[in-house]
């Protein structure tokens, strides 16, 4: 499914732009061979040439492709890895010269990854920005940490005690956007990544289970708007409970309180209709917490495959991890997913404790647990990026033209940020 | 995208918005860089909701290109006839800008066309503040009338530091641009692209274009301009426009065109290294298959990470 990029310039607060990553191009003419005839070949010639710029992104690329046969859609980005190099030097071209209206040749980039891409994808990264588009400087940063500046930096805007430095870039970053979710435990700034632990279902998933449900209850949804309808009704009306079965008595109480209606107009044949969401408000955020009812593959719930990570964690950053779960990703922006997701985690550590208090009877301290939950979640990555890139060190850190001239694209394989502090 | 369009899309997108969100909203102040060094700085707060504060920063001007009061020569005036009432222009402008503007939404006109027009204009400030004095030189030549300074060159402001220069004449104005890019492998591809825009004038449909012309050199219009403004590496540019050319609507395309020259070649050099990259990956994917076909079935079980793992033979290409 779709994902979105968001691209701006440094120092603002919120991105330019925000488009979902796909480009619609015109393949047409791309295999032909040349005909003999000579009027045709210069007509051949002329859309050949201009084939290439024969594209759109993001959502003009939606309509386009919904409304032409000439045009398909390509999304470049895969579970959250670049799989079409040539589908994305596209996309970013377009973003830089259309939307964002620059000259790559006077400013730094930043761009982001996510902490389980590979050394590979990063030098083709380099590569494209450094022979395509001349960038003097470029700095590829890790999304995870991003988040957690981010959420650092936005703290601090809203409260006037003095922050503990030493806890500030510390604590597990939750990411769960569109594309592949995942956990990631962040020391002093740098990413432990054997302890980095995936989750298999994101956004898109929410969506696929929220459709399903409402079609196994019989609602006439038109099948080619069936995702998208989904979708819409996932980020108009779910919500997160704190028990299921609570929420399902809440429901059968009072249903005119808790269900929502949707009425829109059915696009082949123009009649309106009205369908009903009811547990789907609900149980669509739960598969994070109870995968098995969407699928038998996965079966361990969200809050306890954090646990798991801050407990393949060295152990003396485990306290300062536990205090700094951040969220980040639209996925997370479910309202009260943050609460729900406190109480959970807090629920194990406290079991965990009572256990050991009662087996060594000692009296350990107790562990707090602090979920952070910010408005700005859904572009956490790119503010933190905003705020990186205000600072004046940043040049410094940034691999510059000069360089890659010198070294190669293989200056990029690695990030400081996984260097590590042992 | 072949051409770069005129209106900037952030500054319609944020406009827009506004309009349409009327009472709620958040505040904005956000900073954005156009090619050629064109800052903006757009605000509003809620704390007066109909009003949007607009300044603009105009790229550095070479010595020769005259300018009136830090803005183009006509700019003011320009941008009065452009907006009407619905703009304001503060006076001193913003620290660090050139020009600031007070939009007031409530003046807007209430046709959602009408009202669109306006704001695509706003969003295209850049073309009505830069392209101020040559439009006025365009118009003469429209009328067919002979503008104050005819037969003098004019040089106009064009990127930070740089100029390009008009003759005018009663029947037809001369424009030439001295071509400068940094990277080498740029200046290569910019020299053929703007031969290949010389010879595709040639073909039957382009008959009634200006005509074009490159020369390594400096052409003889340039005369009497100092040389370290002739230094250019990727040779000269001319067109000669002619009345036919900005007549009526044509006139504002012609402007923006013309005014963009640069940043056109340059975002078209960028798009065929692009090309040429696909085609690069498509070879390198060709030979890595035959290579495969050589491996023992043994080895091809072995999943290769995605992206390969044999060295980039692209790199190599490349330099």
């Amino acid at each position: 499914m779709s994902r979105y990029s968001k691209i701006g310039f440094s120092g603002n607060s919120e991105p330019s732009f925000t488009l979902p990553t796909v480009v619609a191009v015109n393949e047409s003419f791309l295999d032909q061979k040349e005909l003999l005839n000579s009027a045709n070949w210069i007509a051949q010639y002329n859309a050949g040439i201009m084939a290439d710029l024969d594209f759109f992104i993001g959502d003009e690329a939606l309509s386009r492709s919904r409304s032409s046969v000439l045009y398909t859609l390509r999304t470049p980005i895969q579970n959250g890895q670049v799989n079409d190099w040539d589908t994305m030097e596209r996309f970013w071209q377009q973003c830089i010269f259309n939307y964002l209206r620059c000259n790559p040749e006077e400013h730094y980039f930043l761009l982001t990854d996510s902490p389980v891409s590979t050394p590979e994808s990063r030098e083709c990264m380099g590569e494209i920005m450094f022979e395509t588009f001349n960038v003097p400087g470029l700095y590829i940063a890790v999304q995870s940490v991003l988040s957690l500046s981010a959420g650092y930096a936005y703290l601090k805007s809203i409260s006037d005690e003095n922050s503990d430095p030493s806890s500030d870039m510390t604590g597990v970053v939750v990411d769960i956007g569109d594309g592949a979710p995942h956990i990631v435990p962040v020391v002093n700034g740098y990413v432990i990544g054997s302890s980095i632990k995936p989750f298999p279902y994101s956004g898109s998933d929410v969506t696929q289970f929220v459709s399903q449900l409402l079609q196994e209850r019989g609602e006439l949804l038109p099948p080619e708007d069936s995702l998208d309808i989904s979708r819409k009704v996932k980020e108009m009306y779910c919500y997160t409970c704190s028990d299921i079965v609570k929420e399902f008595k809440k429901h059968d109480k009072k249903p005119d309180k808790y269900i929502k209606h949707w009425s829109a107009i059915k696009p082949k044949t123009g009649v309106p209709y009205t369908i009903d969401i009811g547990y789907e408000r609900f149980l669509g955020p739960e598969i994070f917490f109870n995968p098995e009812i969407y699928s038998a593959d996965f079966s361990t719930p969200l809050p306890e495959l954090i646990d798991r990570c801050v407990l393949s964690a060295p152990i003396d950053t485990r306290r300062a991890l536990y205090k700094n779960i951040v969220l980040s990703g639209g996925s997370t922006m479910f309202k009260d997913f943050h609460k729900r997701l406190q109480s959970d985690i807090k629920k194990i550590v406290d079991e965990r404790v009572a256990a050991t208090n009662a087996h060594h009877r000692v009296e350990v301290r107790p562990i707090e647990v602090n979920v952070v939950a910010h408005p700005i979640q859904s572009y956490a990555v790119w503010f933190g990026g905003s705020v990186a890139a205000s600072n004046p060190e940043f040049y410094e850190y940034c691999h510059t033209k000069e360089e890659y001239e010198e070294h190669g694209a293989s200056i990029c394989r690695t990030s400081p940020v996984f260097k590590g502090m042992y | 995208m072949i051409l770069l369009q005129s209106p900037s899309r952030f500054l319609l997108q944020i406009l827009q918005d506004r309009v349409l969100s009327g009472e709620k909203g958040m505040d904005i102040d956000c900073h954005t860089v156009e090619f050629d060094d064109v800052r903006y700085h757009i605000q509003f707060s809620m704390r007066n909701p109909k009003v949007v504060v607009l300044s603009v920063a105009l790229p550095l001007p070479p010595p020769e290109a005259i300018l009136y009061d830090g803005l183009p020569l006509g700019a003011i005036e320009a941008i009065k006839a452009a907006y009407g009432m619905v703009v304001q222009i503060l006076d001193p402008p913003k620290d660090g800008f050139d020009l600031t503007m007070k939009i007031n939404l409530t003046k807007l006109p209430s046709d959602e066309e009408q009202r669109n027009a306006i704001l695509t204009q706003i969003a295209s400030v850049r073309e009505v503040v830069l392209g101020a004095p040559l439009k006025v030189l365009l118009r003469h030549l429209a009328s067919k009338t002979v503008a104050p300074n005819v037969n003098k060159l004019v040089a106009l402001v064009h990127r930070p530091n740089e100029s390009f220069f008009l003759a005018p004449q009663a029947d037809k104005v001369t424009i030439v641009y001295p071509m400068r890019f940094q990277d080498s492998i740029d200046i290569v591809l910019a020299t053929s692209f703007l031969q290949e825009f010389v010879e595709a004038r040639r073909t039957a449909a382009l008959n009634n274009v200006p005509s074009c012309m490159w020369s390594p050199a400096a052409p003889l219009e340039l005369k009497g301009v100092p040389s370290d403004a002739l230094n250019a590496n990727a040779g000269f540019v001319t067109f000669v426009v002619y009345p036919r050319h900005v007549e009526g609507k044509k006139l504002d395309r012609t402007v923006w065109n013309l005014l963009t020259f640069h940043a056109y070649v340059s975002y078209h050099v960028k798009c065929s290294e692009g090309f040429m990259h696909t085609r690069m990956r498509r070879r390198v994917e060709s030979l890595i298959q035959a290579l495969d076909r050589a491996k023992s079935d043994a080895e091809k079980l072995k999943k290769l990470v995605h992206g390969g793992s044999f060295k980039r033979l692209v790199c190599t290409l490349c330099k």
